[in-house]
């Protein structure tokens, strides 16, 4: 049997994280409907938070194509979810590039890692895709759905075109800090546990 | 009466097509029109299927969403109050059709169903199996986050103190190492019963799709189109 396919238990282990992860996002994404600059900072929310599930995935990833099927679930349920597959591409990208800085440090140098964390982030942008690219009938979409105009003019004014280059820049900053943060918790909690 | 039960694949277009209307931006009256008839075919469907409870809580929260957004609120709506009820209605209009549809395809879709039906469609193991797993631990996440909930209520930190940090932190660690203890007890089980086996799966009941199957189809990718060409037409 060759050592770098992989088996069942990493198949079941993606699909535990990928929950988890999904979990935080949805969680986070549940207060952008206070305030549309929650909407941008998801940028910074999820990268920390999302962190902590996904530092403990990368000490049980040592094969590649993990992080790459993970991508491809997440690409899945933003779909089933509604977001639309304007940013599925972007999010497999960015999954396989992650896989790949991962792979280079043999899955266990921290600072590939602390990388590879900072390029998957940007998946996170994907949900600002049908905003830009659409944002003409997307905004007349939120008005008819009942948001108010302050909302959309918040929205487009913190969301457009010109700013996703620096959201984009944001979420490697922030997902690179972010790997530090779940690194310090995983260390705290679950290597005294012996659980990785 | 027999339960009518369709194919995870029907399931599966039934929620592809369900994100390319809740994608779309509703203008017209026909598309609401639509937008209302594909949301009403699976809460028909769960009925069906004996799920009456989750059939009519779906049905009341969309129908109150949408009457309170049509007939209260508008572009003019301020304050923080309307502001919060906009958000949930807008949560509840836009992707409960979505939500409903999952809900119900997951609900009534046995795993191996499932994965004979991804099989079928040349879906690498890969995807299919962490799909299947991700599929079944949503509600796991949710009961052992009830339990935790319950836990600390009991002791009284469920505040975290007043910190957001060691909110999250009480609250996302425990969830996280049960979730791991869970999916080591899953895999050793789906393991020893033949998961990952190097042999081709095959199943105990075999699947085919039907004419109801196929209907269910047709309504789905005929209100789509209409759907789509709904907002050319103008």
């Amino acid at each position: 049997m060759n050592e770098n396919k992989l088996k069942a238990k990493d198949f079941i282990t993606i699909g535990i994280f990928t929950a988890l992860v999904f979990i935080v996002e949805y969680a986070c994404g549940m207060l952008g409907f206070i305030h549309p600059y929650f909407i941008a900072s998801y940028v910074i929310l999820i990268p920390i938070v999302g962190s902590i599930p996904m530092m403990l995935f990368y000490t049980k990833v040592e094969k590649f194509g993990m992080i790459t099927i993970m991508s491809v679930l997440i690409a899945i349920i933003m779909f089933v979810t509604g977001m639309g597959w304007l940013g599925a591409p972007l999010i497999i990208i960015s999954g396989l590039i992650a896989d790949l800085i991962a792979k280079k440090g043999g899955y266990k140098s921290f600072k590939m890692t602390a990388l590879s964390h900072g390029v998957f982030c940007l998946w996170i942008c994907a949900n600002y895709f049908p905003v830009i690219v659409t944002a003409d009938n997307y905004r007349k979409n939120l008005i008819d759905g009942g948001f108010s105009a302050d909302y959309c003019d918040a929205l487009f004014s913190v969301i457009n075109a010109k700013t996703i280059a620096i959201l984009l820049i944001l979420c490697i900053v922030f997902g690179v800090v972010g790997a530090f943060v779940g690194k310090a918790v995983v260390r705290k909690h679950f290597e005294k546990a012996g659980i990785v | 009466m027999r339960k009518l039960e369709l194919d995870p694949r029907t399931k599966l277009f039934m929620i592809f097509a369900m994100s390319m209307i809740v994608m779309v931006p509703a203008f017209s009256t026909l598309q609401m029109a639509i937008r209302i008839i594909v949301t009403v075919i699976p809460i028909l469907l769960m009925m069906l299927e004996g799920k009456y409870a989750a059939a009519i809580r779906f049905a009341v929260l969309y129908a109150a969403a949408l009457i309170l957004q049509h007939y209260y609120l508008s572009v003019e709506s301020r304050g923080v109050f309307s502001a919060l009820i906009t958000g949930y209605c807008s949560i509840v209009v836009q992707f409960m059709p979505a939500m409903i549809t999952a809900w119900y395809a997951i609900r009534t879709t046995k795993i191996g169903d499932f994965m004979s039906a991804m099989q079928k469609m040349h879906i690498p193991d890969g995807v299919s199996i962490s799909l299947a797993v991700v599929m079944r631990f949503f509600p796991t996440i949710k009961e052992e986050y009830e339990n935790i909930n319950d836990a600390m209520r009991m002791r009284g930190i469920a505040m975290g103190g007043g910190k957001v940090t060691k909110m999250i932190e009480y609250r996302l660690i425990p969830v996280m190492f049960s979730c791991v203890n869970i999916g080591d007890e899953l895999s050793a089980a789906a393991v020893t019963r033949g998961l990952g086996a190097p042999i081709k799966r095959t199943s105990a009941r075999e699947l085919k799709l039907r004419a109801v199957d196929y209907a269910t189809m047709a309504v789905f990718a005929v209100s789509t189109v209409l759907f789509m060409a709904a907002k050319n037409i103008g």
